[in-house]
């Protein structure tokens, strides 16, 4: 159980951006046929997408700077550890349509019970699924503008790093290892970073916990 | 004297250097053999130990809707209607089906899971959740991936939901262990919901495929 001090009247907006370059170490992610290694992509495109959102004035913290493997609660811990922070992570996919991008949110969890403040750390998301929907479709919106066959809006599924993130957050895939070029990959990087800088500052105004929340336990 | 006995152990020497090189490769090729084997026959003994279960021509024919990939449309999945003999038995019913999915469409570019992948067990608990056990193949061989994953986990979750009113949530182990995820994204820790209208006891931490 966290402590109670956690809980507490919140009014702060939203200044941080937790980036998680997903995989590292020896999880190399998915491979491609040319050698392309979704954890090295990831941490690239991380570099462009901070310069991005530092452009607009956001803070920014990685959950890796280099090639380490965090845990997958090590990863949300970063997060749940910032007051006012979203949190992005980003992949690369084995399959799909190359040159496309989509974003996911969380599929629904069971509501959280407790009436003491606390939000159960395995649960952690469910309180911010609805913000997560919807910084998940302003940044898949952007996307969508980007990269041609890309989904208009955010779509959901069980991903295991966003379910213990106390925060709005969004699973970023871009299509795919399977390009023959790494360089196809590289082109898409400033597209992905500008599209997730602007769907930040565009998801700004709507992030306000008024609301007394409190820290997964 | 002590001439000829350092030629007879330097002769002696460049002998056994000379058998070595001679055996070693040959050893290494039985070593390799050996252990393929051991691969090959662990593999069988899966298999057998897993024997699908067989479609009884007795049973009553159904339309039976499998789901995989489209050809169309980019990470979607699309329900093709076979008719099978299916037992009325929701857990042999849940196996046929689970086996037909598995041995995959015509077109082996519409598969949602790897050609090694096999069901394991199948079991469904009273309050409709259906444990699924799937071997090894099923985690390492599919691509790494949240769009490959889920289209892989929704396969099976809608193919059951529309077979098997009975399964009301999805559990899947892989060889028998709770696995935290599929392949690196999608996660196995909670039981998916098959049947959203009948599933509202809660799971922890239930999530819709």
């Amino acid at each position: 159980m966290a402590s109670p001090f956690g809980a507490q009247t919140q009014q702060a907006g939203l200044n941080i951006v937790v980036l998680d370059p997903a995989h590292g170490g020896t999880d190399p992610g998915a491979r491609g046929t040319g050698g392309i290694r979704e954890s090295e992509i990831v941490l690239d495109f991380a570099i462009q997408v901070r310069r991005a959102l530092e452009l607009q004035g956001f803070q920014v913290v990685q959950t890796r700077q280099g090639n380490e493997d965090p845990s997958f609660d090590d990863r949300s811990a970063t997060a749940n550890a910032q007051r006012g922070a979203v949190f992005v992570t980003l992949h690369i996919s084995s399959t799909g349509l190359p040159g496309t991008a989509r974003v996911y949110v969380n599929s629904d969890l069971p509501p959280v019970a407790d009436s003491n403040g606390l939000i159960p750390w395995d649960r952690a998301q469910a309180p911010f699924l609805g913000l997560s929907k919807k910084f998940g479709d302003l940044v898949q919106g952007f996307l969508f503008q980007r990269f041609k066959g890309s989904p208009e809006a955010a779509q959901t599924a069980s991903v295991r790093q966003l379910r213990t993130t106390a925060a709005p957050a969004i699973a970023v895939e871009i299509s795919s290892v399977t390009v023959e070029n790494r360089a196809d990959l590289d082109r898409m990087a400033p597209g992905v970073a500008d599209a997730i800088a602007r769907g930040v500052a565009a998801f700004k105004p709507s992030y306000v916990v008024a609301s007394t929340s409190g820290a997964p336990r | 004297m002590t001439p000829h006995w350092k030629f007879w152990v330097i002769g002696g020497l460049l002998v056994a250097v000379l058998a070595a090189a001679i055996y070693f490769p040959i050893l290494r090729r039985r070593v390799k053999r050996a252990a393929r084997l051991q691969q090959q026959s662990e593999e069988q003994a899966r298999r057998e130990l897993a024997q699908p279960i067989a479609i009884n021509p007795g049973d009553p024919r159904v339309k039976t809707k499998l789901f995989w990939a489209s050809d169309t449309i980019d990470s979607t999945l699309v329900p093709v209607t076979v008719e099978l003999p299916l037992s009325s038995d929701p857990v042999v019913r849940s196996k046929q089906v689970l086996n037909t999915l598995l041995a995959g469409p015509v077109d082996t570019e519409l598969r949602t899971l790897p050609p090694d992948a096999l069901l394991l067990a199948f079991y469904l608990l009273p309050d409709g959740t259906a444990i699924a056990d799937f071997s090894e193949a099923l985690a390492t061989s599919v691509p790494s991936g949240i769009v490959s994953e889920q289209l892989a986990v929704n396969s099976i979750a809608r193919t059951l939901e529309a077979n098997v009113p009975q399964v009301q949530r999805l559990k899947i182990l892989i060889h028998g262990q709770e696995m935290e995820t599929l392949a690196g994204h999608l996660d196995l820790t909670g039981a998916f919901v098959v049947n959203t209208k009948a599933a509202q006891a809660p799971v922890k931490p239930a999530s819709t495929p």
